[in-house]
């Protein structure tokens, strides 16, 4: 600044310049006292550079992360490189607003942020530049993506009738539980059920009925859940559900509950009463299965042999 | 008295670097090995009263060569030339028997005074500035084919070794050097030599975009998410190590590493590189799928790797250096100096 031969007028120029660009600057000496400090900080922050001239930047600003701003600036002034940071590492450094404060979706503004070796003429660093960047729109625009991302993703493996997981999903579910069986060993079963006589039920009351009967069948699957069971609905009436940690006979345990559960319902659809029972197979992970087709498989003909046995109840497949 | 002098270097390009900077009026026979176990044979027949020795190479690497040459006493001084500039490259070298560490790129003037204070070299009085070299008899080996592919990859090891300095300088420890790979690829082989690091690991990544001259790339710092708990250590971060903390170790080292390999690289053309600001391409993912190269617009790409680990610490991250196709001639321009 001390520099002669600019010309003054070059220099007011120069200095308009930074201080209407849309971009924060400000200059830092080594003990953070405020050198420079342009329009965009004045406008956003409400401090004039008057105020904040030769001013300790933490002193007027006691909520910045102190400590992790001096690390960044302490490695910026002893290795002479410049140091990045991103939106998605720290959302901002000076909590401003948004500035749409009307139509943003977001309270603030989202910042990048740069800080910079500014050498002197001895090429000693005794100054370093923050400049700060709102990206307030890129970062809205990825979160809103994100979330538009999430829903897509439960959507696509949701049952639309259910709730529970369509067959795909489920299906995926099984397979990754049968991966983790052969490499760690844990107990877990499979069970496959369908509901008894269900083609009577659409064909007597409707398919509307039919809708009523699955759904109600789901909410008493549901309702005896635990957090890591995984239900899903495989076929039109049938279902299918994962129980980790679980034994044949725990298994057992869980599937006569749901079992009685629905038999012991009483549905009534445009006044009559309809009653319903299930049929049940389960099959517990052991080594002789090859892959989790098989295993499925296995709690298939368990049901087959409930259907055979009489229907409403529960059979487990015998491995030899 | 005619001084048998032996460079050994991998690289041609740094080869002749180094017999051009060697004082001209120096009464001396030069012989060249491309690394450590031509070297020794070469001092074994007398060629090598004084040894130019590089630090990163085949075969046989420099600090192995170092250990040989005390193990066998063998007759040379060793004067290590390396773009490794970190402290500890310093002191090892020197605790190995060498008589002093010269830096890449070398120049003439530094040359000239460490010979002299070593009593190697007094520069003849009276020699006009402008007369022209004395031509030096080469007596075994040669400076070979320079190609393109040399300059770049010598531009890249010096870029690295002052990259791998401030990294060492940050976290308090010796980073280990190898040797940059550097390859003209087709957009489909870097996706294919990217997967080949695929394993049961996940990575994450960060990139940044640079341009300046004509010339213009992106650097991508990918880490194996084993690195981090090292890292945190080593950066003194305490507490549980969340996605968000590992994101702040990655930016940290990206922008050191890319920072001071793009200006190394920038200052060896002679230009200046503006930085773009560096994106995050993910987090606990599988390699392949962190680029997503965007193929219609760009076919070849020219790819420099540096592999950087760290001493006693599980600690690896690859530093990808990629150029554009149209970037190309205006690079080959600039190499040029190095290539006549």
């Amino acid at each position: 600044m001390s520099e002669p031969n600019i010309d003054i007028k070059e220099f007011h120029w120069l200095m308009d310049m930074l201080q209407t660009i849309d971009v924060g600057l400000v200059v830092l000496d080594k003990e953070h006292n405020i050198k420079v400090w342009n329009s965009f900080m004045e406008s956003h922050s409400g401090l004039t550079p008057l105020q904040t001239k030769d001013k300790n930047l933490f002193d007027l600003f006691e909520e910045l992360p102190k400590d992790w701003l001096m690390h960044k600036t302490g490695s910026v002034f002893m290795l002479k490189n410049r140091s990045f940071m991103t939106w998605e590492q720290r959302p901002y450094l000076f909590k401003f607003k948004n500035n749409r404060p009307i139509t943003g979706t977001e309270p603030f503004m989202y910042q990048n942020i740069t800080i910079s070796p500014l050498a002197s003429t001895d090429g000693n660093v005794n100054h370093v530049a923050i400049i700060i960047y709102d990206v307030t729109d890129i970062a809205a625009n990825r979160n809103a993506l994100e979330k538009a991302n999430l829903e897509l993703e439960t959507l696509s493996r949701t049952d639309r009738l259910t709730k529970l997981n369509n067959r795909g999903y489920w299906e995926e579910c099984l397979s990754k539980e049968f991966s983790r069986y052969q490499r760690y060993k844990t107990t877990c079963s499979v069970i496959m059920f369908d509901i008894d006589h269900f083609k009577k039920v659409n064909d007597t009351y409707g398919h509307q009925a039919g809708d009523e009967v699955i759904r109600l069948v789901s909410k008493v699957l549901t309702n005896n859940l635990r957090a890591t069971d995984i239900a899903g609905r495989y076929g039109g009436e049938e279902f299918g559900v994962i129980l980790g940690n679980t034994d044949a006979e725990s298994a057992m345990v869980f599937c006569e509950r749901v079992r009685e559960e629905i038999a012991a319902l009483e549905v009534t659809y445009e006044g009559q009463l309809i009653k319903f029972t299930v049929s049940l197979g389960i099959s517990q992970a052991v080594d002789s299965i090859p892959d989790y087709v098989t295993w499925l498989n296995e709690a298939d003909q368990a049901l087959y042999a409930s259907k055979e046995g009489g229907r409403n109840q529960t059979n487990t497949f015998k491995h030899s | 008295m005619t001084i048998p002098v032996l460079i050994c270097d991998d690289s041609s390009v740094a080869r002749k670097q180094m017999a051009r900077t060697l004082p001209d009026d120096w009464d001396i026979e030069i012989s060249f090995a491309k690394h450590g176990e031509e070297a020794l044979s070469a001092i074994k027949e007398g060629l090598g009263d004084i040894l130019f020795l590089d630090l990163n190479m085949p075969v046989m690497d420099g600090y192995e060569t170092l250990e040989n040459i005390s193990k066998l006493d063998l007759p040379t001084m060793v004067i290590v030339v390396s773009g490794d500039i970190q402290p500890e490259a310093h002191k090892r070298v020197k605790d190995l028997g060498a008589i002093d560490f010269i830096k890449k790129p070398t120049s003439k003037e530094a040359l000239s005074e460490l010979l002299e204070k070593f009593g190697l070299y007094r520069p003849t009085e009276g020699i006009p500035a402008n007369a022209p070299p004395v031509e030096k008899t080469v007596i075994k080996g040669e400076i070979g084919q320079i190609e393109y592919r040399d300059c770049i990859q010598e531009i890249a090891n010096v870029a690295m070794g002052q990259a791998a300095d401030l990294l060492a300088r940050l976290l308090n420890v010796f980073v280990k050097l190898p040797i940059p790979n550097v390859n003209l690829l087709e957009v489909s082989e870097l996706e294919m030599a990217l997967s080949q690091t695929e394993g049961s690991t996940t990575y994450s990544a960060v990139c940044q975009g640079f341009i300046g001259s004509g010339i213009c790339g992106e650097a991508l710092l990918i880490f194996s998410d084993s690195s981090f708990e090292d890292i945190a250590k080593l950066l003194n971060y305490t507490g549980d190590l969340n996605r968000m903390v590992e994101l702040e170790l990655l930016m940290e080292v990206a922008s050191i590493l890319v920072g001071a390999c793009t200006n190394g690289i920038a200052q060896q053309l002679d230009t200046n590189f503006s930085q773009g600001h560096p994106v995050v391409l993910g987090q606990h993912v599988q390699v392949g799928s962190l680029i997503k190269a965007n193929s219609k617009r760009w076919k070849k790409t020219l790819a420099i790797e540096i592999t950087y680990e760290i001493e006693n610490y599980n600690i690896s991250c690859d530093l990808l250096l990629l150029f554009t196709e149209d970037s190309l001639d205006n690079l080959n321009k600039r190499l040029s100096y190095l290539m006549d």
